[in-house]
């Protein structure tokens, strides 16, 4: 049984956590957990987490489930292993591309995140970032210096055994990445089992000429309770390419803040997500473009089965000065069952008057004339049902370049498209 | 052998067929021939067993097993064929995987042996090769991007390779120049064999030309109201429908 996160374990942990700090990390954890406390945990009152109501979730009781799939492995990567939350170096290998544990880079007089963390793309008034600064400890520093290509992944891999729960404080990670001028790097994150309660905010600088792959796959028990968030800074020229797969957990959400910086930059996001049972999975994107010339397209395709539900919220912003930008938003969402349920809310806040601004959502049930088209060629439902459930996901797949890791997301769709595409309860 | 027995069938409430009654032995081909609204798709769409086409009477045999209430998987199985008037494009899946899965899925139901890799390569290349179909294509999504003329064909493929005892064409013709309807016309011919019947449904007569029938009956208002041979439908082509229906009542 998890145990009950409320406001006031959180900030006496925060109190705890700010005595045992390094001084130059003093007043950056202070004004984190001052603008904390006065936010207090989000909740459906608040416009940005009005579909995921994260105070509500964390009252609920849940009960842990031991996992059941094995974390993947890719072959030849360099991993980060997190235990319960725990970086476990016996399981790990990112010595060999010079990472390093966040808690040595925190605990030093003279830190080289002292510029960094927070001060990427800052989000001064978002609640779980600032929760998560407050309270971070464990993570992982990356740093790539000016022109070199790491020749391998570095995997972060996140495992919750649900042995048992995180205390009442949870669990708050943090993830540096910086990559140099002309620097790139694979990055491939991984999520299994289920947290009780886990924060884990991703910051990425990307500066000019760099490149930045990153495949994200959570594949979460149904108990797990996680909001995760990447933050990038995006310079000129610079790129940001990333594969998301998700299928939701008692309460899960990423978002992706991403502010194109440089001119030039671009970021793309392919998402696929996929949700069954009682499972609320949210998708929130704020891409901010502010510099002229950048780019950036999001695609998002959901499947809802059973009585999941799925939110997806995507904002762009186009600053004054960020004339001929071109962004582009899709939001597609299948839905196999009347319970299931998908919240789209596509937001454009556009101050500059030369943009190309797109965007568009869908949501219906599988097209009736092709299931009738494969029926009357002799394929059973089920098994068509799961052909174009897996068709619709095949075009989110196909944009993974790297086959290793093109293949460990389709592995963990197939396990999800066997549990749950042939589920219909449609009358036609 | 398809008999049709008094066949009822409503759709979104509304009687379409009124008491279609038909018989087509086996190595013969029926044209159903009739004006717009006759019940043509209709017949074509509750033979191959789609969900709203509702039965409220009558009876559906093929080869005197009842099949009026299976799933259109099952009647697949037992060897019912439509070949629709548009073929769906289904983006995503690949017309080889698609017929990989069709043929083994078929198999399965009938408690035959699936087809292994090799084994299925062999057959579909050889069988897109008579209909002048390319590799290229077998490996598109299944439809996407298909002229009307290659859709066509693509069905053709599909009954070469499923092999049914009836075969639906339903408005054949439709979207097809004149050389693209011989070609496709040319497949269907080939198909032809003792142990199989079809059912031609069209419009005009033009299609009639090309695949030949034994008999040709004419739908109006839903039921059949005339049979005849070939002749027929060149009388139709002259005088037109209502002349026709008219004179049979």
């Amino acid at each position: 049984m998890g145990k009950v996160v409320s406001l006031d374990n959180l900030l006496a942990s925060m109190e705890a956590r700010r005595n045992g700090a390094a001084p130059w990390l003093g007043s950056l954890l202070d004004e984190s957990r001052e603008k904390f406390a006065s936010a207090g945990l989000p909740n459906r009152r608040v416009e940005a987490w009005r579909y995921s109501d994260l105070a509500k979730a964390l009252h609920e009781t849940v009960v842990l489930d031991v996992q059941a799939d094995a974390p993947p492995e890719l072959t030849g990567a360099c991993v980060a292993a997190f235990e319960d939350g725990v970086l476990d170096n016996s399981l790990s290998s990112y010595c060999a591309m010079g990472a390093q544990p966040l808690r040595k880079v925190l605990a030093d007089k003279d830190s080289i995140a002292a510029n960094l963390i927070g001060k990427i793309n800052p989000q001064h008034d978002h609640p779980i970032i600032n929760l998560n600064t407050a309270l971070m400890e464990e993570g992982l520093v990356l740093h790539v210096p000016k022109g070199v290509t790491l020749a391998t992944p570095l995997h972060l891999r996140f495992n919750w055994s649900g042995v048992e729960a995180q205390g009442a404080d949870g669990r708050h990670l943090r993830i540096l990445i910086v990559l140099e001028e002309g620097a790139q790097a694979t990055i491939f994150e991984t999520h299994d089992g289920s947290p009780s309660f886990a924060t884990i905010v991703t910051e990425l600088s990307l500066a000019a000429n760099s490149k930045l792959t990153h495949v994200r796959l959570e594949n979460f028990g149904a108990a797990a309770r996680q909001t995760a968030a990447t933050v990038a800074d995006i310079g000129e020229s610079a790129l940001y390419r990333a594969f998301y797969f998700s299928q939701g957990g008692h309460f899960a959400r990423h978002e992706a803040l991403l502010k194109m910086s440089g001119e030039q930059s671009h970021a793309e996001i392919d998402a696929a997500y996929l949700v069954a049972d009682k499972r609320h999975c949210d998708n929130t994107t704020v891409f901010l473009h502010a510099a002229p010339n950048t780019s950036s397209k999001q695609t998002f395709r959901g499947v809802l089965a059973g009585a999941g539900r799925g939110v997806y919220q995507g904002c762009v912003q186009v600053a004054q000065a960020a004339q001929k930008t071109d962004a582009k938003q899709l939001s597609r969402a299948l839905l196999l069952s009347h319970k299931a349920e998908i919240v789209t809310k596509p937001e454009l806040e556009i101050y500059a008057d030369d943009v190309k601004c797109s965007h568009g959502a869908t949501a219906g049930e599988l097209d009736a004339n092709a299931l009738f088209f494969l029926r009357a060629r002799g394929i059973p439902e089920t098994e068509a049902r799961a052909m174009l459930v897996e068709a619709f996901l095949g075009e989110a797949l196909d944009t993974i370049e790297n086959e290793g890791l093109r293949e460990l997301a389709s592995t963990r769709a197939h396990l999800w498209l066997a549990r749950h595409a042939g589920e219909a309860t449609h009358v036609e | 052998m398809l008999e049709i027995k008094d066949l009822h069938v409503n759709v979104f409430g509304k009687e379409i067929l009124k008491g279609l009654s038909l018989k087509v032995p086996p190595g013969e081909v029926h044209a159903i021939m009739g004006p717009n609204g006759a019940g043509k798709s209709t017949t074509s769409y509750t033979l191959a067993g789609r969900a709203g086409y509702e039965v409220t009477s009558g009876e559906i045999d093929l080869y005197g097993e009842d099949i009026t209430g299976l799933s259109p998987e099952e009647r697949a199985a037992k060897g019912i064929f439509l070949a629709f008037q548009y073929p769906m494009e289904i983006p995503g899946v690949s017309t080889m995987n698609f017929l990989k899965t069709a043929m083994n899925a078929q198999a399965r139901t009938r408690g035959e042996k699936e087809l292994d890799a090799a084994q299925f390569l062999r057959t579909v290349r050889a069988a897109a090769k008579e209909l002048n179909i390319s590799e290229e294509m077998l490996k598109r999504p299944l439809n996407v991007g298909f002229s009307g003329g290659e859709k066509k064909r693509n069905e053709t493929l599909q009954m070469a390779l499923l092999k049914p005892k009836l075969a639906i064409l339903d408005e054949m013709d439709s979207g097809l120049d004149i050389d693209a309807l011989k070609l496709v016309a040319e497949g269907v011919n080939k198909l032809r064999a003792p142990d199989r019947s079809f059912l031609v449904i069209t419009h005009y007569q033009r299609l009639l030309d090309y695949i030949v029938p034994d008999v040709i009956h004419i739908l109006s208002g839903g039921k059949i109201v005339m049979s005849g041979d070939k002749s027929l439908a060149l009388q139709l082509e002259e005088n037109g429908y209502d002349a026709v229906i008219n004179q049979a009542a």
